[in-house]
């Protein structure tokens, strides 16, 4: 057992694998795949005994992991000029060197080693290790496979091939060889609960359970036990998803003294209960759940489900008598918030908003949040502040009229900061500003409210000056990683890289760079955003290499999941187990999945339109005013620091060569081929076919993401640039259900209609289907008649318009006027006329999506710059040199918008 | 709507590993949270907010260690600073340390905190009833030390029968501690 300093010791945080082998209580996490539970006697080139005994030393060392020792023994069988070609002993050094990150070599002996001696049970196993240690789980499913048509029933290799199976996730496989080993050795444990799990995934209910059973019946239980309670709950989880309501009930009842998880009991218990329409029961269950934990809001969602409620008021009941059984309880004094209007609404948000306001619960405003769609709430939610605020102001009480104490000072501060807060949230900046001025004034020394003013100036479009205060905020309490994160992200959406990265530093691990330790603790947030700011910063092989980086911690999730076939068999936890294998399947819907590939999607995008040799070009002209000689001196500059980086790198890697020969536990997972570990940004943005390695992102979020409209705009911009028009045809079409009115949707379509009507000579059938499609899209009209209605339609949002004036600019650069005209549009009715929109215009004008249009261009700034004073795009420069402030401005919310928008250059490509 | 709190579940994994990376010096990398997700099912809890965003939760397990009495350790536990002063961080301590008692028979549940880290100090000795059992000198990687904690659960089980009128505590390991 390791001490827990070394677990939880930050600088034992890298060798995590090494720690969790040690820690493991019953066996090792990571078995050595054992290579043979018999000595080779079916080696096809028998060995003569002084000989075999060494191979059975080089077998004890691998297993051992004194790979050192191993290489010996095998030099002393391969050393005799005899056995200098046996295909076992060469096959055997060749996995040791590889476990030593010799992997080359490694591939060149075991190859080798088999031809020799084709036959060779051994041979192909081992194959099969190296190959299951390279992740080509496929090559190494066909090794197993044929080391067991010399060997078929040998033990490891079955177990290691069902490993592999159901990995892959090939479930008719991992049954039949679950099958085979439960032939095998009938009285493990392991054998029936893999075979019974193998039905379980083909859902196989019925043969799952009956498998489960047989084994149950041979259990002898007396008392609780954790693993057997562990198996009941996981039969009762099947016969659920079985749709076996009253079997899995019958069964709670039925075990329910051997069973220790009361939770899942009980939660299972009323579920199953109301599914059977015995509604008193269950919601007599939820009741007594609900005084297990009073916060766990299905509980009332249970006890309204089986016995609904017939008013408002009988509604309420049920919350006022847990809030007064447990004072403490939020829940049962917020919910009913979320459900009551009018007057009721009022008293209760009265009585909630005094309790946190006298109390002084920051999170207050974040509690009420999601209620502000609401209009009629928060106009009740502001009356009632603004009350407050006048009343504490002068009379210290929450109204005039209050009997009893004076509240507290902090009272009027919190009530501060909630307005600041509301104010923000409805896009006034100017009140926000000076609710939070005022609460400064009040109690300098509260960092939350430096953080809402961070936040303020964020949502008014001045990223800048957010990431100035939320520096304050940081500067505060440098000792809360929190506010750390905040500031940290602040300034990468403000493009200060350096100065982000250096924050984040503060936390991260001594001795090692902040980016290097981010990165290996799979901190995603940091690496999409950091990609997001690299991307600004028009250093796209960087952003590319961030996203890559997420991308290879999705791959080591996945890949994750392998020791744990072993480890939840013998720990019995099936069900969490189960989960795990449904939840790698879907892996990549997680949403920093998404963001990654977005993001990358979009450099891709970018290169293609802009290629980089554009790039440097335009950077070339950056520095025309350069003397040669100081262009020289730059040149070298950066030749060195690129040098510099590469060496570092290179270091870098062959320290974690290093290390993890050091800590090898086991050469499956830990064996990185070189070339795989190198992610160069100069590389990956200079990358011959962009659209290829956009594929790689596009294709999951196209798997897992389809139901956001994005996934399948990004992937029109992708088959637009291919010129395929099949593909585009089935992206628009997809997006069409999910959302048929969105304003990129629309450019799409209207891009799509133009590239079909330029295409001659295609082949008839792929002609035919596009006119009858074509036709369905977009009805009788022409595209610009298309276009127009569409505009007619959606003449009060403003991201349509801009939408419709690009397109009408595209399809007839003589409509100009019409189309600024339409996309310059400031008026107080468009539903949509707020800062983040408005500045896609303004970028949209600038990047020559209308032509050349420099002076309603700036008309447009000065407009903007009056509605949105705090913006920084729109500040007119202060003086002739100081642009660079402009340009950095440019940026904020295209991260994290609902339906960020990658600029697009109308024509395409 | 409120914040909402229950138990882990696979999926909640790698968001608990983000709120961890915003708020906490110590990190893991996934694995260790699928570790003990998948060896303690029952122990490790969230809060999420409206939009079932993690911001807070426990990531506990037990020690296995046949020679000292059954007993839960605290891994990682944090609450976002943006939803402080709720009284989350006690209501998942609470739920945590009751399912380590019914799943495993804990007898106490222990914990480390870093020696300035008065604010935490605060919580677990005051809030959560913990006492400081020894200190562990350079137990952290900066190399400070750390106060290794403990609180008894034979009364906090006591404390919550008495709240429940033993209704809510109705078999299984509680029923059975020998």
């Amino acid at each position: 057992m390791l001490t827990p300093a070394q677990w939880c010791g930050r600088r034992h945080l890298a060798s995590f694998r090494h720690r969790v082998v040690l820690l493991c209580p019953v066996r090792p996490f990571f078995l050595v795949p054992r290579l043979l539970t018999a000595p080779p006697a079916m080696a096809s080139t028998p060995l003569p005994p002084k000989e075999n005994a060494l191979f059975k030393r080089i077998l004890k060392c691998y297993e051992q992991k004194q790979y050192k020792n191993g290489l010996k023994f095998c030099k002393q069988i391969l050393g005799n000029p005899k056995y200098s070609e046996h295909g076992e002993t060469l096959a055997m050094k060749g996995l040791t060197l590889n476990c030593l990150g010799r992997k080359e070599e490694a591939y060149e002996y075991v190859r080798r080693g088999l031809r020799n001696d084709l036959k060779s049970h051994v041979c192909w196993h081992v194959f099969g290790l190296l190959q299951r240690s390279d992740k080509k789980y496929d090559e190494a499913i066909k090794c197993y496979r044929n080391a067991l048509k010399w060997d078929k029933d040998n033990l490891q290799i079955l177990r290691d091939l069902s490993l592999l199976q159901i990995q892959m996730r090939d479930l008719e496989g991992y049954r039949d060889t679950r099958l085979q080993l439960l032939q095998l050795r009938p009285a493990q444990r392991a054998s029936w609960i893999g075979y019974a799990i193998a039905y379980h995934l083909l859902k196989d209910y019925d043969m799952a359970l009956k498998i489960l059973e047989e084994f149950r019946k041979t259990q002898a239980v007396k008392t609780v036990e954790y693993e057997h309670s562990e198996l009941l709950l996981y039969m009762m989880m099947i016969m659920k998803e079985a749709g076996m309501e009253e079997q899995a009930l019958k069964h709670l009842e039925t075990y329910d003294k051997q069973i220790c998880d009361v939770l899942e009991v009980q939660e299972n218990k009323g579920d199953l209960l109301l599914k059977l329409g015995r509604n008193d029961e269950s919601a007599a269950i939820y009741r007594e759940l609900l005084r297990r934990n009073p916060e766990n809001r299905k509980y009332y969602q249970g006890i309204e489900a089986a016995n609904p409620p017939k008013t408002e008021e009988e509604r309420l009941d049920l919350y006022s008598q847990t809030a007064a059984q447990f004072p403490r309880c939020q829940s049962a004094i917020r919910l009913p918030l979320d459900f009551t209007t009018g007057e009721t609404f009022e008293r209760l948000a009265d009585q909630y908003m005094r309790k946190a306001l006298k109390k002084g619960v920051p999170p207050l405003f974040n509690n009420l949040r999601a209620m502000y769609p609401d209009k009629d709430k928060v106009a009740i939610i502001e009356r009632l502040m603004l009350g407050y605020q006048e009343s504490l102001k002068t009379a210290e009480k929450f109204n005039p009229n209050d009997e009893g104490e004076p509240q507290p000072p902090t009272a009027y501060l919190w009530v501060l900061y909630y307005l600041a807060q509301h104010f923000d949230y409805l896009g006034d900046t100017t009140k926000a500003l000076g609710y939070i001025e005022s609460a400064i004034e009040h109690t300098p020394t509260l960092i939350e409210l430096f953080v809402a003013k961070a936040r303020i100036y964020k949502h008014a479009g001045d990223i800048e000056e957010a990431a100035r205060w939320m520096d304050e905020a940081q500067s505060r309490d440098t000792a809360d990683r929190y506010i750390n994160s905040k500031c940290g992200k602040y300034m990468l959406r403000a493009g200060k890289v350096k100065e982000a990265e250096e924050m984040c530093s503060k936390f991260t691990r001594e001795g090692v760079s902040a980016m290097e330790n981010l990165n290996e603790m799979q901190c995603m947030w940091f690496q999409s955003e950091c990609a997001g700011a690299y991307r600004q910063l028009t250093q796209y092989g960087e952003a590319l290499k961030k996203c890559h980086e997420v991308e290879r911690h999705f791959q080591e999730i996945v890949e994750d999941q392998f020791d744990f076939h072993t480890y939840c068999m013998r720990k019995m936890t099936l069900r969490a187990y189960i989960s795990l294998l449904r939840l790698e399947d879907i892996i990549r819907k997680h949403p920093f999945y998404f963001k990654a590939a977005k993001l990358a999607l979009e450099t891709y995008i970018h290169l293609v339109d802009h290629p980089l040799t554009d790039e440097d070009k335009a950077k070339d002209l950056e520095l025309e005013n350069l003397s040669p000689k100081e262009l020289k001196k730059l040149r070298s500059k950066q030749r060195r620091a690129a040098k510099k980086a590469a060496i570092l790198e290179e270091k870098k890697h062959q320290q974690e060569m290093q290390q993890q020969k050091g800590k090898r536990k086991d050469p499956d997972t830990e064996q990185d081929g070189p070339k795989e570990d190198d992610l160069v940004p100069e590389k990956l943005a200079k990358v011959e076919n962009p659209l290829d390695e956009a594929m790689k992102f596009l294709k999951p979020i196209q798997m897992f993401a389809h139901e956001r409209i994005e996934t399948h705009l990004l992937a029109f911009e992708v088959y637009y640039r291919r010129g395929k028009l099949l593909l585009m045809l089935q992206a628009v079409k997809r997006a069409v259900t999910l959302d048929p009115n969105s304003a990129w949707l629309h450019e799409c379509l209207v891009r799509f209609s133009k590239a079909v009507s330029e295409k001659n000579n295609l082949p008839g059938p792929v002609s035919t289907v596009l006119k009858e499609e074509t036709k369905a899209l977009f009805g009788e009209v022409d595209i610009k008649q298309f276009n127009a209605n569409f505009i007619k339609r959606n003449s009060n949002s403003l991201q349509h318009l801009l939408a419709g004036a690009k397109m009408l600019y595209f399809l007839d650069p003589q409509s100009q006027d019409r189309a600024l005209e339409l996309a310059t549009d400031l008026s107080e009715n468009l539903i949509d006329r707020n800062v983040k929109i408005c500045i896609k215009v303004y970028e949209a004008l600038s990047s020559g999506a209308f032509g050349k249009c420099e002076e309603q261009t700036e008309t447009y700034k000065t407009q903007c710059h009056q509605i949105f004073p705090f913006a920084r795009v729109f500040m007119p420069p202060k003086s002739e040199s100081d642009t660079v402030t402009q340009e950095d401005g440019q940026q904020d919310g295209q991260t994290d918008g609902q339906d960020g928008h990658p600029e697009v250059d109308a024509n395409g490509s | 709507m409120s914040i909402n709190i229950r138990c882990a579940k696979p999926e909640d994994l790698m968001n608990m590993q983000h709120c961890n990376l915003l708020c906490l010096p110590e990190n893991y990398q996934m694995k260790y949270y699928f570790y003990h997700g998948l060896s303690w099912p029952q122990l490790s809890y969230v809060a999420e907010d409206e939009k079932r965003k993690i911001v807070g939760y426990v990531l506990a397990k037990m020690e296995e260690d046949p020679d000292e009495a059954p007993h839960g350790h605290i891994t990682s536990l944090a609450v976002k600073r943006s939803y402080r002063r709720l009284g989350l961080a006690q209501k998942l301590m609470d739920q945590a340390s009751r399912a380590m008692v019914e799943n495993f028979n804990a007898k106490y549940v222990s914990l480390h905190v870093r020696k300035s880290n008065r604010a935490a100090l605060n919580l677990y000795q005051t809030t959560l009833k913990f006492t400081i059992s020894e200190i562990e000198p350079k137990y952290y990687a900066d190399g400070e030390d750390a106060y290794a904690m403990r609180r008894d659960l034979g009364d906090f089980m006591d404390q919550l029968k008495k709240v429940h009128d033993g209704n809510a505590v109705t078999n299984s390991a509680v029923a059975t501690t020998s």
